[in-house]
């Protein structure tokens, strides 16, 4: 079978045409780097996204903490986990780097926070 | 912040940032995405953790900062005038980096006709009512231009739960870079209509709907194309402007294509001592670019510090054929020197050529070319040195 994808891993956006069979990569052209054959790798057997988002903060300086998951994840789970975090609640602080959802969808996928929020007074808030 | 930590690095002691915002970083934190900073941290990071990285060093450096503070006037003698909730402060500098940034254009800068409902915004504003304030925008989305902001708003938008029905761009190629498209619209089925653009807008109070049209050739409406979109929301990403109200105030030469200032090799503008990078001096598509130029820009900052910065020759820098613009715009001093460009339209398989005359300086293969891609060439001393005139263009 042949195929021509887009390389999404840097802004070099390669254009990657790929004969396989199966998972079996039998040729592929236009990649100017090894990332770009374990792209085409993952897209034809697993393809993977990092889901990034937000999430509710209580007494927060600002009133939502910009989450990602620790590591990309089936594409198939971004609608689902983008349907968690719409439901959740953190509590401030929030340091960056902080794990604030553990395990979603029983399929070991963490959400990391990447961002710093500061715990304050609502009066306070910075976007007020 | 960039340009702030290559300034103290090269031993500036006396910096002062001023940020109009409540927070640094600016756009970066409603840019929660991630992509940001492969070049420059090797890493895939979010909008915010990319700022971050530049925050710690403008604290670990001890950079002072004004937040909350607008630049009300500066003038050719680099005199700025701030104002914040402390009062009207008055600065005298050596030298000035500008760092604006960029504005969106909006729905009257492309005059489309029609009822003038809610419901319709830049989608950099949907950005930071979504990712910052907590607001979500609309159910039913139609996107007009598909600049890179609203390939991520699409699909911000889809995982927010709202429903997303097209994006419709009215060039033949669009205006975002590929990898968006993909990961954007490709991965969620969002079609992407080439050639379209919106005729109508209709709605009394909400948006009710939208009238789409394809174009032909020479960019006029296809009869009988038009169709009527029902959708509440309307996101326009139809382009970015630099910001440089301060600078035309200060009688800063612009260069209409760029809506930048005009530069010579070390980012100076047309006011000596006044140097410009990033964004309000010409529109990136990546930040990791941002950073680099702003770090290269610093070296002429000392250089003009120290009084090296001098004028030893005044060559223009002639646009040719298939490139849209080029930065510098000017050479005045024997460095080597990065040019940046955009080309004129997609294409496959070009040559980037540096001349003087009929002698060609230098060349450069270009597998694809893409106007939503910019493109850096760096050309060393040696290859500037002696010449008379440049010109640059793309066969």
């Amino acid at each position: 079978m042949h195929r021509e994808f887009i390389c999404i891993v840097c802004p070099n956006s390669c254009h990657i045409s790929v004969e396989y069979e199966g998972t079996n990569i039998k040729d592929i052209k236009g990649d100017q780097c090894p990332k770009g054959r374990d792209y085409v790798k993952n897209e034809i057997t697993n393809p993977l996204r990092v889901f990034t988002g937000s999430v509710l903060v209580e007494n927060g300086d600002f009133p939502l903490v910009s989450v990602k998951t620790s590591s990309p994840i089936p594409k198939q789970y971004l609608k689902k986990v983008g349907e968690i975090t719409r439901q959740m609640k953190v509590e401030a602080p929030v340091e960056l780097g902080q794990i604030v959802a553990r395990n979603l969808l029983n399929k070991k996928i963490d959400l990391i926070a990447t961002r710093k929020i500061k715990k304050i007074n609502k009066k306070n808030s910075l976007l007020s | 912040m960039a340009a702030a930590v290559a300034c103290r690095q090269k031993g500036i002691e006396d910096i002062l940032l001023i940020e109009r915002g409540a927070y640094l970083g600016g756009i970066l934190n409603q840019c929660i995405h991630d992509g940001f900073g492969l070049e420059k941290f090797h890493a895939s990071l979010t909008g915010p953790e990319y700022a971050q990285r530049y925050i710690e060093q403008v604290i670990e450096k001890d950079i002072p900062f004004l937040l909350n503070s607008t630049v009300l006037n500066l003038t050719p003698q680099k005199e700025v005038i701030v104002i914040n909730d402390k009062g009207l402060h008055h600065y005298k500098a050596k030298t000035i980096i500008l760092a604006m940034g960029c504005r969106e254009r909006t729905r009257g800068a492309i005059g489309i006709p029609g009822a003038r409902p809610s419901g319709i915004y830049t989608a950099g504003v949907a950005q930071e009512l979504i990712n910052l304030k907590n607001y979500m925008i609309g159910k039913k989305v139609v996107i007009l231009g598909s600049g890179d902001i609203g390939l991520i708003m699409a699909r911000r938008l889809i995982l927010e739960g709202a429903e997303v029905l097209m994006v419709a761009e009215k060039l033949p190629y669009s205006s975002g870079l590929p990898r968006n498209i993909n990961q954007c619209l490709y991965d969620f089925d969002i079609p992407l209509l080439l050639s379209h653009t919106a005729v109508d807008i209709k709605g009394n109070g909400r948006l009710s709907g939208v009238t789409i049209a394809q174009l032909g050739k020479r960019g006029g409406v296809i009869p009988g194309t038009k169709r009527r979109i029902a959708c509440d929301t309307l996101l326009l990403s139809v382009g970015l402007i630099p910001e440089n109200e301060l600078s035309r105030q200060a009688g800063i030469i612009l260069d209409p294509v760029t809506g930048g200032p005009q530069v010579d090799e070390r980012g100076q503008t047309s006011i000596p001592g006044i140097f410009a990078c990033g964004n309000v001096l010409q529109v990136h598509d990546i930040v990791d670019n941002v950073s680099l130029e702003a770090e290269y820009i610093v070296e002429g900052v000392v250089e003009y510090l120290e009084g090296r910065l001098t004028k030893e020759r005044e060559i223009k820098v002639e646009l040719g054929e298939g490139l849209r613009y080029v930065v510098p715009q000017r050479l005045i001093s024997r460095k080597d020197t990065i040019f940046s460009f955009r080309v004129n339209q997609p294409g496959q398989h070009k040559v980037l050529l540096f001349e003087e005359g009929r002698r060609l300086i230098k060349k450069k293969s270009l597998r694809r070319v893409n106007p939503a891609e910019m493109v850096r060439v760096k050309l060393s001393s040696l290859e500037l040195e002696g010449i008379k005139r440049l010109k640059v263009r793309l066969v």
